[in-house]
């Protein structure tokens, strides 16, 4: 350990560590900066996170130094705010300063630092500005100003360092240097969108979000991606019950910093069409009392089956199995097998491209094909979020053997046109439940929109089948489920005190620690 | 001062100074003949180190030292880089080195990478000079077939490979990581130190980077020893450096002289410029390449060729690339010139120096173009003071050193071309956040 002194307070910090980042925890906040970002290689450009160390004879760039024992630093000495003024100034001798029509508005970092440090006296002539690309598409998502552009190198260091694509670099010299992409490339890698987040300012912007709300109305919810079996960590951000975008969220042990643009883009779904608002009879809607009703009727007499889903959450399983057991009826599985897989990437994108197949074998369900579709032939069939029909014709025949098909989900698909009922449940962004990676790792979903007035809670949902099929549950919620899932099946015990903001390794145990809001 | 050795200009005048017959006739890789097999590495640093040569290409940081930064024991290779980007306006000297006496770097260049245990040496030649390069290739060819660079060096056991490489033609390419960065294929411009290139330089291994002329001095040092070379020069200043010497000057050029001799020996002596040309007086002068602060006439006068009275006089012995000036010259007209260069060369990555080259060419431009604002000095000056010591490399500190020496001392010149005003305007670098309403 090393002591340092930072403003005059003592700290104590592991020596070697990095300055910025011993700063940023001991005053509780970041150094003004643009360069500089824990994901990648220092670049030292934006001279922003200048300091003053006792003993050296220059400023020093606390994104390049490293923690000493002894150390004293100022980081608000009339010197380091004198410099850090005039090198703002700097950065804005030629920025448009177009704010009122920059989608970044809200969120950049220049807006930020202009507020704190800021000359608030424009140095230069509109004429002798350096006029530059403006409106320029780079690729399918990523969109270039490059005169709002400070020149911190982030998105080429992406480019270079973490795609290893290198689409982006950074060409001609002194004040006409600009950021571009290199002739006859465009910026359309799967990791795109990150540029735009690691741009500091409004130089780069994605086409998706551009112009669709400004970011102060924007409420953000931690949640996990369900695009694959990797589940980055991730906000939503959102208003009015619509979400407008997903952005990374720091987690060492899942996705570090990045997210890949598919999964970025899952938000859509969240607001899509096929949304179901009403429990459906014969395709037409109806309400929740007629819908049980007919359940009722269908279930007398009669033999049952289930069949879970990789898209469940690890509760909604749970309780479906439970279900299942207290029925003495089959439960075929959780998936089609074979279905739902797509290629691995190097980076983030598993080849599972679902959220909780994991989760779903470890609760003890298996995958399933079609043949064994065969066993629901006369039985009534209740299918918990998966679109069976949508993923294979043979399951699609087979669904039309049984005598009644229930499907609980949350949009209108292949399978919901066959079933007798559909009962409208929630989705991902708007319910409480646990998701197992890949990897073994549980995460949480946390509530970001609410649903749609006439949705209701899977679990409550299976709660009152099994009534229907004579069997009470006690159970309120996912949380309780959890629990009880944790006391007493073997393999679950991690998630006895929840899954914590950064999820928590089903077989080590511990939460993880490393991690928190993406840095920007 | 003519009994003072010819150290690194004795076979600029001969003919055929650059092949190998010739140099080696006159006693060329005599140092490296009786360095290989009786010297080690160990004592050749410490002789060098012993002999205070410091590094001729304009910061001055002694030779031998910098050679013991290159640890030894990581097991990576170590590399020995030349540094011929000689692209610093009013700089010439490598030149004469590279085109008359090729071997003599080539020999020097050998015995520092033996010094450092370098197996490999590339030597970096500035793009414009594109004829050099063959020049040098041709020597370094030469002293290949003469078993003087390869394996095995005359049957001493150590080995050396020399490459010649030609730059883009960038000035930055000559700040030594700059150069690395180039070397290696990237774009042309300083890396963030620490860590320093001694430790982790040239892909990634330890790396030095010395001045043509500095290595040139090393067979002589060898060959005399280090106290024969500290006894030329001063204390500070051991030995002889070559000058080039422009301007309106009867007899401009390269000089080698003894450190020390007075700058006005060098521009009004017989044996060097022979004073200014007909019907020019002295003005100013810059001592040691455009990027150190301008003297006066008067403090030309006064001042000698060494790092420490030049550092007295507030300026800096820098390239040794004097620049002289006379009577009819407009200051603010050659400042515009230079400003022009640094703001062409400025690489563009730190901020400081991608906006503050350029906005300082902008303000001096239009003071020139009669578009001057009265408030205009203070706003260089507060540009100037933005800039320096803000930056990975020192371009920003090169532009800013003549810009404000310029100002100061010729101050009535840029004065002069101010817009009168009934009231004067003071620059004030306006409010901050907290002194403004919310």
């Amino acid at each position: 350990m090393a002591t340092i002194t930072i403003d005059s307070v003592e700290h104590e910090f592991e020596a070697g560590m990095n300055l910025f980042e011993a700063i940023r925890e001991a005053n509780g906040e970041p150094l003004p900066h643009f360069c500089y970002h824990p994901g990648l290689s220092i670049a030292g450009v934006c001279r922003m996170c200048q300091v003053e160390i006792e003993g050296a004879p220059k400023l020093v760039v606390a994104c390049n130094a490293t923690v000493r024992d002894g150390m004293v630093v100022h980081t608000r000495s009339e010197r380091v705010n004198r410099a850090v003024q005039s090198i703002l100034n700097f950065h804005l001798l030629h920025h448009p300063v177009d704010c009122p029509v920059c989608d970044q508005a809200g969120e950049c970092s220049l807006q930020d630092f202009y507020m704190e440090h800021g000359l608030y006296e424009s140095e230069i002539d509109i004429e002798d500005k350096i006029a530059k690309g403006k409106v320029k598409p780079i690729g399918e998502l990523v969109m270039l100003d490059a005169e709002r552009c400070v020149l911190c190198a982030r998105c080429t260091r992406f480019t270079s360092e973490v795609t290893k694509t290198h689409e982006l670099g950074i060409f001609n010299r002194g004040n006409h240097a600009e950021i571009d992409v290199a002739p006859g490339m465009t910026l359309d890698n799967n990791y795109s969108l990150n540029t735009v987040d690691l741009c500091p300012v409004g130089a780069l912007t994605s086409r998706d979000f551009r112009f669709q709300k400004r970011v102060w109305w924007l409420s953000e919810n931690d949640s996990v991606c369900t695009g694959c079996a990797t589940g980055c960590n991730m906000t939503v951000h959102h208003d009015a019950d619509v979400a407008y975008r997903f952005k990374p969220r720091h987690n060492d042990a899942v996705n570090g910093y990045w997210m890949c643009d598919e999964g970025r883009l899952g938000y859509k779904q969240l607001n899509a069409e096929s949304r179901l608002g009403q429990p459906l009879i014969d395709g037409s809607e109806s309400s929740w009392e007629a819908a049980f009703e007919i359940i009722r009727q269908a279930v007398a007499g009669s033999q049952v089956a289930f069949v879970g889903s990789p898209h469940a959450t690890l509760e909604e399983l749970f309780a479906l199995r439970r279900v299942a057991e207290a029925a003495s009826a089959d439960l075929l599985g959780y998936r089609l097998a074979g279905t739902e897989r797509g290629e691995a990437d190097d980076l983030l994108v598993s080849a599972d491209r679902t959220p909780n197949a994991t989760g779903a074998a470890r609760l003890g369900l298996r995958e399933f094909d079609a043949d064994a579709l065969a066993s629901i032939a006369g039985k009534v069939v209740f299918v918990l979020q998966n679109d069976l029909a949508g993923l294979d014709e043979a399951a699609a025949v087979a669904l039309k053997s049984a005598s009644c098909v229930v499907l609980l989900a949350t949009d209108a698909n292949a399978t919901a046109s066959l079933a007798k009922v559909v009962l409208p449940i929630r989705n991902a962004a708007e319910k409480t439940g646990t998701l197992v990676n890949g990897q073994g790792r549980a995460q949480a979903l946390n509530v970001a929109l609410g649903a749609p007035e006439h949705s209701r809670d899977a679990i409550a949902v299976l709660r009152r089948i099994a009534q229907l099929l004579g069997h009470e549950f006690a159970w309120e919620d996912a949380q309780a489920l959890c629990s009880e899932l944790a006391g007493t099946v073997e393999g679950f015990a991690a998630l006895s005190g929840g899954c914590g903001e950064l999820g928590v390794n089903l077989d080590a145990g511990a939460p993880t620690t490393v991690g928190g809001e993406v840095q920007s | 001062m003519a009994d003072c050795p010819l150290i690194l200009s004795a076979n600029f005048d001969k003919a055929d100074s650059h092949t190998l017959a010739v140099y080696e006739r006159d006693g060329g890789y005599s140092a490296l003949r009786e360095t290989l097999g009786k010297t080690t590495p160990e004592q050749l640093r410490e002789e060098v180190k012993n002999s205070g040569l410091r590094g001729r290409g304009g910061a001055g940081f002694p030779a031998g030292v910098k050679w013991g930064f290159v640890p030894q024991d990581t097991g990576k290779k170590i590399y020995l880089l030349v540094n011929a980007d000689e692209s610093e306006p009013g700089t010439f000297k490598d030149r004469f080195i590279l085109d008359y006496d090729p071997h003599l770097m080539i020999e020097g260049s050998i015995l520092a990478s033996y010094a450092i245990n370098s197996g490999h040496c590339f030597i970096y030649i500035r793009g414009e000079y594109a004829w050099l390069v063959d020049r040098v290739q041709a020597a370094v060819d030469e002293a290949y077939a003469a078993g003087l660079l390869g394996r095995d060096i005359l049957g001493s056991g150590y080995s050396l490979e020399m490459i010649v490489h030609r730059g883009a033609g960038a000035y930055i390419c000559g700040e030594e990581t700059g150069l690395i960065n180039s070397l290696e294929g990237r774009k042309g411009q300083p890396r963030i130190k620490p860590p320093f290139p001694a430790v982790v330089g040239f892909l990634d291994c330890p790396t030095i980077v010395n001045n043509v002329e500095t290595l040139a001095a090393v067979p002589w040092i060898v060959n005399n020893g280090a106290a024969a070379y500290t006894a030329i020069g001063t204390e500070k200043s051991p030995g002889t450096k070559l000058f080039s010497v422009s301007g309106p000057l009867k007899r401009p050029g390269v000089y080698e002289i003894p450190l020390g001799m007075p700058l006005r020996d060098l521009i009004f002596g017989e044996d060097y410029c022979q004073g200014m040309a007909p019907g020019v007086e002295l003005k100013a002068c810059i001592p040691g390449g455009s990027s150190v602060p301008i003297l006066t006439a008067e403090e030309t006068m006064s001042a000698n060729c060494c790092y420490e009275s030049l550092a007295e006089h507030g300026t800096m012995l820098g390239s040794g690339g004097a620049i002289v000036i006379g009577h009819e010259t407009n200051m603010v007209e050659l400042l515009k010139v230079l400003l022009q260069f640094y703001h062409h060369e400025s690489c563009g990555q730190c901020t400081p120096c991608r906006e503050g080259t350029g906005w300082l060419d902008m303000i001096v431009d239009r003071l020139l173009q009669g578009r001057g604002r009265p408030a205009d000095l203070e706003l260089l000056e507060h540009v100037c003071e933005g800039m320096i010591g803000n930056t990975i490399c020192v371009l920003a500190d090169a532009a800013v050193m003549p810009a404000r020496s310029f100002i100061e001392k010729f101050k009535n010149e840029f004065e002069a071309l101010l817009p009168e005003m009934e009231e004067p305007q003071d620059y004030v670098p306006t409010t901050s956040a907290a002194e403004l309403p919310h």
